[in-house]
C-alpha cells in the first residue's frame, strides 16, 4: 500500500496491521476554512493512489502480454477478472465456484473471523482487565498469553481439529485464540497504566472501587484497546486461510487451497484481491469506531 | 456571579457543634521507608473552624500539598492524627476537592463530569441536570454543559473543576493550587470569584498557594509553612472586608499592604 505523508499526522498513533493512518473527520471547532485545504488534499491524494493502481495493473497486463512466463504461473489482469466473472454468477450450469458465489465465500469466511475472532476479542478484554487491575492474575496469565502469541496458529490447528474434528468449532476456536493475546496485553497494559491525576479526580467526588475502573479505568484505556482490537482482526485476517486448509470450502482460503490444487491461479489471485480488498475496509471501519468512540484522544 | 441558594438557616449551627471541621494533631509525614525516608512534613498541629477560609502558604517543597493531600485522605500521617468532621478522612467523604490542574474526564462532556460528581453523591437522576446546569452558572459557565472539555479555554476547564468540588454539596472545600497555571488575567478572575462563592456560602476552605498576594487576597487566615520538613512559621488572621469590596479597592487598602509585607517576610525567612 503507498504511503503518502498526512495532512494531520498523529503522533501516538501505533501502527496497526494495515498501514498508513489517514486524517480522521476534522475536530467539530474546525470550521470551514480548514476544512477546504483538507479536502483538497485529500482529492489529490486519491488521485494519485488510482493513478499508481491504474499503472500497476497497465505494467501487469503487458508483463503478461509478453508471454515471458506460462498464463498458468502469471495470469493476466484480465483473466482475473474473468475468474471474478465467472466466480460471481452461473455459468455452463455451474454456480459461482464449487457451488458458491464470491461474495457468499467470503462471506461466510467473515462471518467465521467476526464470531471467532469476536469471542476473542471478549475473551482478550476480560483476562486484560484482570490482569491490569490484580498484580496476582498478571503473574499468573502473562506467561500463557506471552507463550500463545509466539505461535503460529497453523502449529495449534493440528491439534484443534483432533479436539474439535474439521466442521466449524476448530475454525472459530483458532480465530478466537489467534485474536485473544494482542487484546489481552494492549488491555492489561493500558488498564495498569490509568492515569494517576484522573483516578484521584475520580475517587474524590466518591467513587468507590468499581466505579473508578468503570469511570476512569476503562474509558482511559479506550484508545489503546481499540488499536489491539484492529490488531485482533489483523491476525485473524491472516490466519483465515490457515483455519480454511482443512474442510474450507465455501470459504476464501478453501477456495484459495481448492484452486491451488487445480493450477488456476487466476482464482488464486481473485482470492488474494477478496481479502486484501475486505481486509483494509474493515481496518478502515475500526479505524473511524476508534475517531467516533474515543474523539478525546487527538486532543488530550 | 448570582447569589447561591444557600440561606443563613442552611449553613448555620454546624453538625460537629462548634468543634473544628478539620483537626491536625501532632502530625509528621515522611516518604520513604527506613534509611531512604524523607520527612516531609511536621511535626505540625492545627485546627480550621467552620467557615474559615484557611490558605498555607510556603516554598515549593514545604509539605503544603502534602498536608492537604493528607487532609483529602489521599495519604494517612506516619505520624500524629488528622480529622475531619470528627472522622479520619478518606477522598470523597467529607471534602470538595480542586487540584491544580483541572483534571477533567475526557470522554465525558463538560455536563456529564460535573453529572458524575453529582451521581456519585447520591443526587436522583431526575435533579441532576438542574443542578448541572445551576453549578454551571454559579461558576459564570452557563450554556456549556454540552461542549467537550478540549474545547473550553484552560480557565473554563478550572471553573468547571471548582463546579464539580462543589457538586457533592460537602461542607470542605481543599484547593491546591488552584490557579498556579493559569495566565495571569485569567486568575484575577479566578480568585474574584471564588472569593465571592467563598463568602456567600461560607463553606470553609483550605487553599494551599506559593503566592502571597492570593493569600491575602482570599483568606481569612494564612498559615506559612517552614521550608521542609513544613512545621508553622507563622499563624495569621486576615481580617479584611469579606462582602461588597471592590477586588481593586480591596488591593488598595493600607491593612493589605501591611498583611502581605508580613506574610512575604515570613515566607522569605521560611525559605532560607
Amino acid at each position: 500500500m503507498p504511503t503518502s505523508p498526512s495532512v494531520r499526522e498523529r503522533t501516538a498513533e501505533p501502527s496497526g496491521p494495515a498501514g498508513p493512518v489517514t486524517p480522521g473527520p476534522p475536530g467539530a471547532d474546525g470550521g470551514d476554512r480548514r476544512r477546504r485545504p483538507e479536502r483538497a488534499a485529500l482529492l489529490r491524494r486519491i488521485g494519485l493512489r488510482v493513478l499508481a493502481l491504474a499503472v500497476l495493473l497497465g505494467l501487469w497486463q503487458s508483463v503478461t502480454a509478453l508471454q515471458l512466463w506460462s498464463p498458468v504461473l502469471v495470469p493476466s489482469p484480465a483473466a482475473v477478472w474473468r475468474a471474478l466473472l465467472e466466480t460471481s454468477g452461473t455459468h455452463d450450469g455451474v454456480r459461482g465456484y464449487q457451488g458458491h458465489t464470491l461474495i457468499e465465500h467470503l462471506g461466510i469466511s467473515l462471518r467465521r473471523i467476526f464470531v471467532g475472532a469476536g469471542a476473542g476479542v471478549v475473551a482478550g478484554l476480560v483476562a486484560g482487565v484482570l490482569m491490569g487491575t490484580l498484580p496476582w492474575v498478571r503473574v499468573v496469565l502473562e506467561p500463557a498469553v506471552a507463550f500463545l502469541r509466539t505461535l503460529p496458529p497453523l502449529a495449534y490447528f493440528s491439534l484443534l481439529i483432533i479436539w474439535f474434528g474439521i466442521d466449524e468449532a476448530p475454525k472459530l476456536w483458532l480465530l478466537a485464540i489467534a485474536a485473544m493475546p494482542p487484546v489481552a496485553v494492549a488491555t492489561a497494559s493500558a488498564v495498569a497504566s490509568a492515569p494517576t491525576a484522573l483516578v484521584e479526580a475520580a475517587r474524590a467526588i466518591g467513587a468507590r472501587r468499581g466505579q473508578v475502573v468503570t469511570s476512569v479505568v476503562l474509558p482511559s484505556a479506550l484508545p489503546e484497546i481499540l488499536v489491539g482490537v484492529r490488531l485482533a482482526f489483523g491476525i485473524a485476517y491472516s490466519s483465515v486461510v490457515a483455519a480454511e486448509t482443512v474442510n474450507g470450502l465455501p470459504g476464501i482460503g478453501g477456495l484459495i487451497r481448492d484452486a491451488q490444487r487445480y493450477n488456476q491461479s487466476d482464482t488464486v489471485v481473485l482470492g488474494l484481491f477478496a481479502i486484501g480488498v475486505s481486509g483494509l475496509l474493515i481496518d478502515a471501519a475500526l479505524r473511524l469506531l476508534a475517531d467516533r468512540l474515543a474523539p478525546w484522544r487527538s486532543h488530550t | 456571579m448570582p447569589s447561591a441558594p444557600d440561606t443563613e438557616k442552611d449553613r448555620a449551627p454546624d453538625a460537629t457543634g462548634g468543634a473544628p471541621v478539620v483537626s491536625v494533631r501532632e502530625v509528621r509525614h515522611s516518604y520513604g521507608r527506613g534509611a531512604d525516608a524523607v520527612t516531609a512534613l511536621g511535626p505540625l498541629s492545627l485546627e480550621i473552624p467552620a467557615g474559615e477560609f484557611l490558605v498555607l502558604v510556603g516554598p515549593s517543597g514545604c509539605g503544603k500539598s502534602t498536608l492537604l493531600r493528607l487532609i483529602a485522605g489521599f495519604e494517612h500521617a506516619t505520624e500524629g492524627a488528622v480529622e475531619v468532621f470528627g472522622e479520619r478522612p478518606e477522598p470523597g467523604s467529607r471534602a470538595g476537592i480542586v487540584f491544580q490542574q483541572p483534571r477533567l474526564f475526557p470522554w465525558r462532556t463538560v455536563g456529564d463530569n460535573i453529572g458524575l460528581a453529582l451521581r456519585y453523591a447520591g443526587v436522583p437522576r431526575a435533579e441532576r441536570a438542574r443542578r448541572t446546569a445551576e453549578l454551571l452558572e454559579r461558576v459564570g459557565l452557563a450554556d456549556t454543559a454540552g461542549r467537550r472539555t478540549w474545547q473550553i479555554s484552560g480557565g473554563q476547564q478550572q471553573r468547571v473543576a471548582i463546579a464539580r468540588a462543589l457538586a457533592g454539596g460537602k461542607r470542605l472545600l481543599l484547593l491546591d493550587e488552584p490557579f498556579a497555571a493559569l495566565d495571569a488575567l485569567t486568575r484575577e478572575r479566578l480568585q474574584e470569584d471564588l472569593r465571592t462563592v467563598s463568602a456567600e456560602t461560607g463553606t470553609t476552605s483550605v487553599f494551599v498557594t506559593h503566592s502571597v498576594d492570593e493569600a491575602v487576597f482570599l483568606g481569612t487566615r494564612a498559615i506559612v509553612l517552614t521550608d521542609r520538613p513544613g512545621t508553622v512559621a507563622l499563624d495569621l488572621p486576615i481580617d479584611l472586608p469579606r462582602t461588597g469590596a471592590d477586588p481593586d479597592e480591596l488591593r488598595g487598602l493600607p491593612a493589605y499592604a501591611a498583611l502581605r509585607a508580613e506574610i512575604g517576610t515570613a515566607v522569605r525567612n521560611a525559605a532560607r
